[in-house]
């Protein structure tokens, strides 16, 4: 018999799911980037052959959105946002509508002038991403001055009192032995919130065994951040990204509940409509400079909304399947016939 | 409304605290809106006419600044602090004319404020 506690979390989502409250949209607002990540193209579509979107049309869009939700946030993400220099503009804009806003860095140009300056332009949220310790991150992010330069914008960040700001580790077999001194060095930095996440197999992450984990390897991960919640020196939980099985309430807040679609939209580089950038571009539900961006938000998203054709390939006959529902969006690329990771199933040959 | 009502009391049996705080994995934390607007005009006194180039800041922390535009208009977003004391100074010399510099205490913690101010001439 299922618990009360998975029973009512069951209904919760299926209301939540009827009401679709947009409060969550990501604004990709270039595919310009600094830096060569070696796990770019797993993620989002990095085009550079995109101009950045202007702020206007972003705006005739988000202008359509009826009855806003309270603290509807929306998330700059690129490409590298920093390399816009109006983004202060933007930012002053967003509130002037009474919006939110936040950004997703790499923190490479994250200086002084620009922290109070993003503040000051009404920045509420901010993360960053550290890939590991001098090495392993270098590596990572391609470029032997990243490390010094995210570690000072991570200082910056962490000194200001009203950004809510988190720090984010793709966890990889680089950086795996090395979480323990990750988070001191962000202890060191003051920094109260850290979320690790593992990487889609897809694009060049696709080819590279050092980015993904063993299962083994996934079973410690899961390990290392239940046993750090203990402490609660620093708010660390495992990302969204997937169904955790027997881990579900010792790593996260609250169980798992993929909102993409639900709560969570975008607007991605050439005006398409969907819900997180990592999400396979074919599920575009409309494009902003052909549809009305609210409407489409209301009326479409229906393989969002209802996941049942994710019952396909590994997921068809899957116990689990009421609470995990085909697993994060994002791990459905290409002709969608099985879903690209199973962390449950990773977890129960990893444990064994 | 009654969804509302069905949604808490899910959210109350399923034991979590966190259910309307989610984040994305790529993407950050919701902002829980921490700051508040100040916005307003800098005017001579003696003229009534607007200034511009005056530096704008929350004093204790200089970093926090911007300067008045042609019309005198500056807009920041800044910490909710109690009695939050906004800097005006005028730091571009006999540019623009020379004004004494003023500190105003803002006791107002709305979300928004608006502040008019007017500076009077250095002697
Ligand atoms: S097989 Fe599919 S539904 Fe089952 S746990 Fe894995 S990803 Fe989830
Ligand atoms: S698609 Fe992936 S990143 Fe987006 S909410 Fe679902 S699990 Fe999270």
């Amino acid at each position: 018999m299922i618990s009360l506690k998975k029973y009512a979390f069951r209904q919760f989502k299926k209301i939540e799911t009827r009401a679709h409250e947009l409060n969550y949209l990501f604004w990709e607002c270039t595919t310009r980037c600094n830096l060569n990540c070696i796990h770019c193209g797993s993620d989002c579509a990095k085009d550079s052959t995109f101009n950045d979107m202007p702020l206007n049309d972003f705006l005739k869009a988000i202008d359509t959105i009826e009855g806003k939700a309270p603290n509807f946030t929306i998330v700059f993400t690129g490409g590298e946002p920093l390399l816009r220099n109006d983004l202060e503009q933007c930012g002053k804009e967003l509130r002037r509508r009474g919006f939110r806003w936040s950004m997703v860095s790499n923190g490479h140009l994250y200086n002084n002038e620009r922290h109070y300056s993003l503040l000051n332009a009404g920045m509420g949220a901010l993360t960053i991403s550290l890939d590991g310790l001098e090495a392993s991150h270098n590596w990572m992010r391609n470029n032997s001055n990243s490390f010094q330069k995210v570690l000072n914008a991570i200082e910056l960040a962490a000194s200001s009192k009203r950004l809510n700001f988190d720090v984010v580790t793709c966890v990889n077999q680089k950086n795996i032995n090395e979480l323990r001194q990750i988070k001191d060095l962000l202890l060191a930095k003051n920094v109260k919130a850290w979320r690790l996440f593992t990487i889609i197999p897809i694009g060049r992450a696709a080819n590279n065994p050092d980015l993904q984990l063993t299962d083994k390897q996934f079973v410690e991960l899961m390990d290392f951040i239940a046993e750090q919640r203990k402490s609660k020196d620093i708010d660390v939980k495992f990302s969204c990204e997937g169904y955790v099985g027997k881990y579900e309430s010792l790593v996260r807040d609250s169980s798992f509940f993929c909102r993409a679609g639900i709560n969570i939209g975008s607007v991605l580089i050439d005006g398409s409509i969907s819900a997180c950038p990592n999400i396979d571009r074919s599920f575009a539900q409309g494009n902003i400079y052909t549809d009305n961006f609210y409407e489409v938000w209301q009326n479409k998203f229906q393989p969002f909304r209802n996941r049942n054709w994710t019952k396909t390939g590994q997921c068809k006959s899957c116990r689990e399947y009421k609470d995990c529902q085909g697993n994060g969006f994002h791990n459905w690329h290409g002709n969608k016939q099985n879903v690209l990771v199973c962390h449950h199933q990773k977890i129960e040959k990893g444990s064994a | 409304m009654k969804n509302n009502r069905i949604r808490n009391v899910l959210k109350g049996l399923s034991f979590t605290s966190a259910m309307f705080i989610f984040q994305a994995c790529y993407g950050t934390p919701q902002d829980f809106g921490y700051d508040r607007l100040v916005e307003g005009q800098v005017t001579s006194e003696t003229t009534g006419l607007p200034i511009k180039g005056i530096k704008v800041s929350v004093a204790g922390d200089n970093s926090y600044y911007v300067t008045t535009d042609d019309e005198g208009k500056f807009l920041m977003y800044s910490e909710k602090f109690e009695n939050l004391v906004v800097g005006f100074e005028d730091i571009d010399g006999a540019e623009n004319g020379s004004f004494r510099d003023l500190f105003k205490t803002v006791e107002d913690i709305s979300e928004s404020v608006y502040l008019e101010i007017a500076l009077k001439d250095k002697l």
